[in-house]
């Protein structure tokens, strides 16, 4: 069944509305690699401040982009492997916030007013507009989780005993995950930010706050992440042209993730005072446990590679790994996604390293951070959207991919790009270089007292490897361009996304409900955060007033 | 159908390397010691002043204060084997306090005290680095630990160094008013020394060392139009009114 017309139209919105934004993101991405390394010397570049242009890179690389990606190929997996019209209504509406949210926040940034970085970092204070608009988008982005549960329960009853298609199970499972994490960052918001920004009250309770943004902030990873395996364990194994090693994997990974992605956040906050510490360590334990299902997803994505290798006539202990198709310019998307697994395992590892308690003494903070997350969101995501969204644009529009060699060409190099890039911040990371800091004006200025000729080569490997990151996106707005302008062929078939058969077709009732899931989730977020929470909001922690990013004097607030 | 064999060895090995990395942090934890850092019961009051305290040969007690852009004191020198317990505290935004080569790593979140012991085993120049984004000069903040072979005590610089300036921190002054023209519950000090006040009782006095002395004895006779009556009795020797009003005087506009 073909998508509902206006429905094609809402998901290219989605995804080429983005893709456009990121045009500044990914420039503000290469500038920030030439500020870390002392090729530029300055406060700001063509009239955007250093700190403007990271806010800009990660209010839209990290919430704009894959936010509006999930709920486009969400839209996309629910109503084909339902085969249901979903409410265009709905759809429309959750557009509209979205994108009202989304220009809100971005002209307030682009405006200086809201150099807070998407972190929020208060008490440094942005422009309430720019919170509002956060707000506006996020109230967007819970629409369709409400328009897919009604066609969702009409499906089982129709199908009673089916198992529900996998990728409903992932979409379902990343909507949820959403719709737990956003709530105490919309209070967060709501209660303290925006009456503090607007001066009806005079100060905030920083703690508080940082603990409620981390709840969110973690999660947040999860919900990137989600849209991803989803290609994994239902487009990847067909694209490798074989079956999903286990079905029952898939289903397990999903449901693990919806109990566990939510009440570990404090593991972002072990350095912080004022939380004890066996609440960090409690939540340290449950952030160790949420790679299960990590781990089991590399083992039967691994396997269903393996799978199909042998079906490609593929021999020995590891000789079949030479069988996939790495290089085959009609199957373009199979290297995004591969490239993205490869990436991952490094971006695993190190998370590990920053979950593990006490060795995050070494690296909270410091240049390793966004080393790691540039090989999970920068990894995998990233390059399943870009994936993604190339397949989607140009199969709903009946238009061919121009060219496929050239589209298979850029997760590669965008991989190079990554190890070299993440090889550099990781090591300035170990010798202490601070993340999201304008270093070439102090750091990397030979001139100045505070130079460390130490980071010289690590900050540099950084900007090589941002260049060739730079270099892969400009390949694929190549691509993407000029896919678009070309002609559509009308004699295409309707467009569908690739779906795997299941080669282990497990039935395991525990993992075919979401409700005792959904419950247990929100059971283990109150035991693990009852107590954190309970000291910051009655101890006699003073609260802060605020301040201008580009002042020490408080904004002065009415009495 | 049954779930797969291997599938179940998986599952099993991840759960043991799980167990097994769980294991390894407890001993780093307990066994060897190096914890996240811990916790100062909350609502303790933070301490207002930067300062170092030897309390015995290469055992000192430093205290950090962090402001947008710089942290006081700015230099500290000790002796190799010197071991420092540093607690430290921010002024305004949320800062870091990072010790390039050593495992401090700190948040400093307003309204809260953060700690951290170190030992420098090797002589050198460790940087402290802000690694927290505070605001459009967060790449000038930093400071550093010089150790050496050289010296036998320690010797500091960039604590705040007026008498009067620490008087009025230790006495309570600058929680509610500001010394550097911004807005606070009470009127900043702020080129307010011999300028006229304007009193709730619709009359105006200059800012001198009798309205000092007297709000100090009697603050509720004397409140300043639009700001609350909220001022407690602080009782102060001559010689510390002295040293206050040399460093109100000082602070012109």
């Amino acid at each position: 069944m073909e998508l509902q017309a206006n429905l094609r139209r809402i998901i290219l919105v989605e995804l080429l509305v983005p893709l456009a934004l990121f045009i500044f993101g990914a420039y503000h991405g290469v500038l920030q690699v030439m500020y870390l390394s002392g090729a530029i010397r300055a406060t700001s570049v063509a009239g955007i401040d250093y700190y403007q242009g990271l806010t800009l890179h990660g209010v839209i690389n990290a919430i704009v982009l894959t936010t509006f990606f999930a709920v486009a190929f969400g839209y996309t997996v629910v109503s084909q492997e339902l085969k249901s019209r979903v409410s265009i209504a709905g759809a429309a509406l959750s557009l509209f916030l979205m994108l009202s949210g989304a220009v809100m926040t971005a002209v307030m940034v682009f405006l200086g007013k809201a150099s807070v970085l998407y972190t929020f970092y208060p008490p440094l204070m942005a422009h309430p507009l720019f919170y509002v608009g956060l707000v506006i988008f996020i109230v967007g982005s819970w629409v369709p989780l409400y328009t897919w549960i009604p066609v969702y329960l009409r499906w089982r009853r129709e199908n009673r005993g089916l198992k529900t298609p996998l990728g409903v199970v992932g979409i379902l499972s990343t909507f949820i995950v959403w719709q737990m994490a956003t709530i105490p960052v919309a209070f967060e918001v709501l209660a303290q930010l925006l009456p503090w920004s607007l001066g009806w009250t005079s100060g905030i309770n920083v703690m508080l706050s940082r603990t409620l943004f981390w709840f969110f902030g973690h999660p947040l990873v999860y919900f990137w992440l989600l849209p991803t395996y989803v290609m994994y364990y239902t487009m990847l194994p067909r694209l490798a042209g074989g079956k999903l090693f286990s079905d029952f994997a898939g289903r397990f990974t999903f449901m693990a993730l919806i109990l566990l992605s939510c009440p570990l956040g404090l593991h972002h906050q072990f350095a912080d005072p004022g939380i004890s510490t066996t609440s960090k360590g409690i939540q340290g334990v449950l952030t160790l446990l949420v790679t299960i299902p990590s781990l089991l997803t590399a083992f039967t994505i691994a396997a269903s590679l393996e799978f199909a290798a042998r079906l490609r006539g593929g021999k020995g202990l590891l000789g079949w790994w030479s069988k996939l198709p790495y290089f085959n310019p009609e199957n373009w998307l199979f290297p995004y996604l591969f490239c993205g697994l490869l990436i991952f395992l490094f971006g695993g590892i190190t998370g590990i390293v920053n979950a593990s308690y006490s060795m995050n003494n070494v690296v909270h903070n410091t240049a390793w951070i966004p080393a790691h997350f540039h090989l999970t969101v920068g990894g995998p995501i990233f390059l399943g959207i870009l994936g993604g969204s190339l397949l989607i644009v140009t199969g709903l529009l009946k238009k061919p991919v121009v060219s496929g060699t050239m589209a298979m060409a850029v997760p590669y190099i965008w991989m190079a790009g990554t190890f070299v890039f993440s090889t550099g911040l990781f090591w300035g990371g170990l010798r202490g270089e601070p993340r999201r800091t304008n270093l070439g004006l102090t750091y990397m200025n030979p001139t100045s007292p505070s130079y460390r000729a130490d980071w010289w080569l690590p900050a540099h490997l950084g900007m090589w490897g941002g260049y060739i990151m730079g270099l892969a996106v400009l390949l694929y707005f190549v691509v993407l361009i000029r896919s678009l302008v070309a002609a559509p062929n009308a004699a295409l078939a309707p467009f569908s996304l690739p779906t795997s058969e299941p080669y282990h077709d497990e039935d395991v009732a525990a993992v075919r409900n979401f409700t005792p899931w959904v419950a247990a989730a929100v059971l283990l977020c109150v035991a693990a955060y009852y107590a954190p929470i309970r000291d910051m909001a009655s101890n006699g922690l003073s609260t802060a007033p605020g301040f201008r990013p580009d002042s020490p004097a408080r904004v002065s607030t009415t009495h | 159908m049954s779930i797969n064999v291997f599938e179940k060895r998986a599952f099993l090995v991840s759960v043991a390397s799980v167990a097994v990395s769980l294991g390894l942090i407890a001993y780093s934890t307990w066994g060897m010691g190096i914890n996240v850092p811990t916790c100062i019961p909350l609502g303790s009051k933070p301490f207002q002043q930067a300062s170092v305290t030897k309390h015995e040969d290469k055992n000192y007690e430093v205290h950090y204060v962090a402001r947008m852009w710089a942290f006081e004191p700015t230099v500290l020198r000790v002796p190799t084997g010197s071991t420092l317990d540093i607690f430290a505290m921010t002024k305004d935004v949320t800062h870091g306090l990072l010790i390039a080569g050593t495992n401090v790593n700190l948040m400093l979140v307003p309204g809260a005290v953060a700690t951290s012991r170190v030992h420098f085993a090797k002589p050198g120049i460790y940087t402290i680095v802000c690694h927290e984004y505070c605001g459009r000069n967060h790449q000038n903040m930093n400071a550093r630990i010089e150790v050496s072979d050289q010296i036998a005590d320690y010797s500091v610089e960039g604590l705040p160094t007026s008498e009067g300036m620490k008087l009025l921190d230790a006495k309570g002054c600058l929680a509610c008013h500001s010394v550097d023209g911004s807005a606070g519950v009470g009127p900043t000090f702020k080129g307010a020394w011999g300028a006229p006040l304007q009193l709730v009782d619709g009359s105006t006095r200059r800012f001198d060392s009798a309205l000092f002395q007297e709000k100090m004895s009697h603050p509720d006779t004397i409140v300043v139009k639009d700001y609350p009556p909220v001022m407690p009795v602080i009782s102060l020797t001559d010689d510390e009114i002295a040293q206050m009003e040399e460093y109100l005087e000082g602070l012109q506009k």
